[in-house]
């Protein structure tokens, strides 16, 4: 029976609340059990313990950060520069759709990391090679879903463009644009974390620089708190480069939808 | 005892036109998969052409010829980073959807418990999760299960998200349909909530299965003791360029059966249901 | 569960279908308002009787008819169905709303058998029971087409055979036929019609048309808008079975202008908010031509 859900301040409370004590009854049960429990903090170290190696390398990691940062912001402008052009392409020509649509379906089914060895061997271990793979795999999402969005657009508002006497170039961005733009931005988001993830993985392989190389390099000596610490500052990347992304898509939809 | 006269005249108009249906073989219906197919070895007979005729390519390509040789005189030695790679796979996918769509359920059906955990999930998928790979080496050391848990713990939020999504998102109607009829929660789950998530549910898993080969692959670039990944690895920096390309090919194949079972599997649940999966004609 | 023939005249004694409704109110709380939907709601409904509640959109006549199917609890009052108070959903009770919800990956049979198939009920006696009601309906040949390949008059047929399956003794309609165009409107209304002629249960009917009420009903309540109350109870002077000649009679169109009358007079001073629509005119209410 819908006896009358309460709605208004007290829900929204809760919906609030709720996830951020979640998150801090889990840090207080982990702490507890590891010191308790007596856990060897090669295994898992204390949350406190995580927090005074952060605190104490921040300038260090930040500066890695800036490392990994600039490289995934490169790779991820190129891709999604290229997917737009890409998908404007697809989307107005038929014979170009049928031409690349093979290649397109190839991509999809190849596991692109791993195709990480080959780049770096084929353009070096310098940051070409990384920006270049990051590149590689934050450009099919905004691809497919830009390509998507324009070839969904609302055919009504398309023929009325039409039959004002419109140029196919006006339809294209006073119509196609503004309708997909949702599509062209969740493709985007997916994106700014495939660029990182894509740094990262570079990293890993082979480098020496970067907040990749700072875990897998902690890792292999054992300090696995200076491990995590490296890990918070990168989430803390990804979750800056998608919140400017989440963050240009809702200026960019009040300024084109007025 | 018909109450209706017009029911007949119904009947007659929401026949198909039989003659639509008679041409087996025509153009039309061939060349969505002629076409791409003919086009796709277009494009082998062209990289083929490339190697070929431009030598200096060989530095970064291997000809499709060469890659099918050394793939069936170098088998005996793939097979086990093959099955390797496999294993990982799909027993981490596999853990990963028990795991998955238990939760997910479990954030449908329990509102609190949904505020509480699903930012996290959220959270959880647009962070570089990657990034922990070193962290399940350190746990569970170079074999196989470090590479098989990091896969799971890859594949794993995807599937949750969409398990938790899709049966949250069943139509009101259809709820409030089950509650006039006094159905108790757990049948209103099975009978409404799950076909209606289908869709969804199987998107959550195939991006999941591409979450587990991407777990595995890394993991066996960090652990770098076996697997397909391991040899791409291991190839490209001897700049042996047809090994390289032949451990893809099979990293491809991998992929490709995978995803054909969960295909399969969604085929199946839309037969159960009763297929074809239509969602139209709701109201 | 005996044969759907039923004539009206020797409905079964014993209880069920029998409604009583006692200053049943309704406030919902939203945020850090409240609304008070239903304010003082009293009638009763007799056994056999098909009652239709007559008013302007969104006063609230659907909410009353959830309270009295048990899938809303009201705020005060009391209401009483077959001698027990309303606390929950109830077998006996059949719903029809304004979408026929009728889920897609299923057949019509089988969307006619789900309130069996939902509570795990497998007696053959459904199976039955289900072809007899799609065959009342007109929809024979029809038991194995899914709902994307029926029109809308059609899927709300299949809701109707949907509601009877488990013959309950109440029927509650929320204005099951205004989202068909109007000609199906009329088809459904003359399908009513029919199958009361042997079904005869008890019968809450919500509607926006005064058309539609004084066609089907033996009883017209008129209610007001928000905060809603009964201004007006209207006995039907037409006999059963009926057909849809009634409708050509002076008498009905007499009644038919009574009714808009009382709702023009009832609504008074209607509480108008922004995007309330227009207050009522003379000659338009619902779907009125």
């Amino acid at each position: 029976m819908t006896g009358g859900r309460q709605t208004g301040r007290h829900e929204r409370l809760l919906a609030f609340a709720l996830p951020v004590a979640t998150a801090i009854v889990v840090a207080l049960v982990w702490q507890a059990t590891v010191t308790l429990a007596d856990i060897r903090e090669i295994l898992l170290p204390t949350p406190g313990a995580i927090a005074e190696n952060l605190a104490r390398t921040l300038p260090s990691l930040l500066n890695q950060a800036l490392v990994t940062g600039r490289e995934a912001l490169a790779g991820f402008a190129l891709a999604v520069v290229a997917g737009f052009i890409g998908a404007a392409a697809i989307s107005s020509s038929k014979l170009l759709r049928e031409i690349f649509y093979p290649a397109i379906v190839a991509m999809q089914l190849i596991p692109k990391v791993a195709l990480a060895p080959l780049f770096l061997v084929f353009l070096g271990i310098g940051a070409e090679a990384r920006i270049t793979f990051a590149a590689l795999l934050s450009f099919f999402p905004v691809l497919i879903s830009t390509a998507v969005g324009l070839h969904n657009t609302d055919l009504t508002a398309v023929r009325l463009c039409r039959s004002l006497g419109a140029s196919g170039w006006q339809i294209f961005w006073s119509v196609r644009v503004p309708f997909a733009l949702p599509a062209f931005f969740s493709g985007a988001r997916i994106s700014s974390t495939m660029a990182v993830t894509g740094v990262v993985i570079a990293e890993f392989i082979s480098s020496t620089d970067g907040l990749g190389f700072v875990i897998v390099d902690q890792g292999a000596h054992a300090r696995t708190a200076a491990v995590f610490a490296a890990i918070t500052v990168l989430c803390a990347l990804g979750l800056a480069l998608y919140g400017v992304v989440a963050g240009i898509e809702k200026l960019s939809v009040r300024w084109y939808r007025g | 005892m018909t109450v209706l006269p017009f029911a007949a005249q119904q009947a007659a108009d929401t026949e198909e036109t039989p003659a639509a249906r008679r041409l087996p073989l025509s153009w039309a219906r061939l060349r969505p998969i002629v076409l791409p197919l003919g086009l796709f070895l277009l494009w082998l007979g062209g990289w083929e052409w490339v190697v070929d005729r431009f030598p200096a390519s060989r530095s970064v390509l291997a000809a499709p010829s060469e890659i099918a040789a050394i793939l069936v005189r170098s088998f005996p030695l793939l097979v086990p980073h093959l099955l390797s790679t496999a294993r990982d796979t799909v027993m981490g996918f596999a853990l990963a959807v028990v795991v998955g769509v238990v939760l997910g359920s479990a954030l449908a059906q329990f509102r609190r418990l949904n505020q509480a955990l699903f930012p996290h999930l959220v959270l959880f998928q647009i962070v570089p999760k990657i990034a922990l790979a070193p962290l399940f080496i350190i746990w569970l050391g170079v074999g196989s299960e470090s590479r098989l848990v990091f896969a799971l713990f890859l594949s794993f939020f995807p599937i949750a998200a969409a398990t938790a999504t899709g049966l949250a998102a069943t139509r009101p109607e259809a709820l409030r349909l089950c509650a006039a009829l006094t159905a108790p929660p757990w049948r209103t789950f099975f009978a409404v909530r799950v076909p209606f998530a289908i869709p969804a549910l199987f998107a959550g898993l195939k991006m999941g299965m591409t979450m587990a080969l991407i777990g595995t692959i890394v993991g066996e670039f960090v652990t770098g003791q076996e697997g397909l990944g391991y040899v791409v690895m291991f190839a490209a920096a001897g700049a042996d360029n047809a090994l390289t390309f032949a451990a893809l090919t099979l990293l491809c194949a991998v992929g490709l059966v995978v995803y054909g079972a969960v295909v399969l599997a969604e085929i199946f649940a839309q037969r159960w249901y009763g297929a074809p999966f239509v969602t139209e004609g709701f109201n | 569960m005996d044969t759907i023939a039923m004539p009206l005249a020797e409905a079964p004694g014993g209880d069920g279908g029998f409604i009583r409704v006692r200053n049943a109110r309704k406030v919902y709380a939203t945020g850090d308002k409240s609304v008070e939907a239903l304010s003082d709601v009293s009638f009763d409904v007799a056994r056999g009787e098909f009652v239709a509640i007559l008013g302007p959109s969104g006063c609230g006549k659907s909410t009353l008819l959830m309270m009295c199917g048990g899938l809303e609890t009201s705020t005060g009052g009391a209401i009483e169905v077959a001698g027990s108070p309303m606390a929950g959903p109830r077998t006996s009770i059949g719903i029809m709303f304004q979408d026929p919800t009728l889920l897609p990956w299923k057949t019509v049979l089988q969307n006619v058998m789900f309130p069996a198939h939902i509570l795990r009920r497998r007696d053959v006696k459904y199976s039955d029971r289900a072809h007899r009601l799609i065959d009342m309906v007109g929809l024979h040949g029809f038991e194995n087409k899914r709902p994307h390949e029926l029109s809308g008059g059609m899927r709300q047929r299949v809701a109707i055979c949907r509601a009877l399956l488990n013959d309950p003794d109440i029927l509650l309609m929320d204005e099951p036929f205004s989202a068909l165009d109007a000609i199906t409107r009329d088809e459904m209304n003359e399908a009513l019609l029919d199958i009361w002629r042997s079904y005869a249960k008890t019968a809450l009917f919500v509607t926006h048309s005064i058309r539609e009420a004084v066609l089907l009903a033996d009883r017209v309540l008129v209610m007001t808008r928000r905060p809603a109350t009964v201004v007006a109870d209207i006995r039907v002077p037409f006999g059963r079975p009926r057909d849809m000649s009634v409708a050509e009679t002076p008498e009905f169109a007499k009644l038919c202008a009574q009714l808009r009358g009382m709702i023009e007079h009832g609504t008074g001073k209607p509480a108008r908010r922004p995007g309330d629509g227009p207050v009522l005119q003379p000659g338009r209410l619902g779907g009125e031509e």
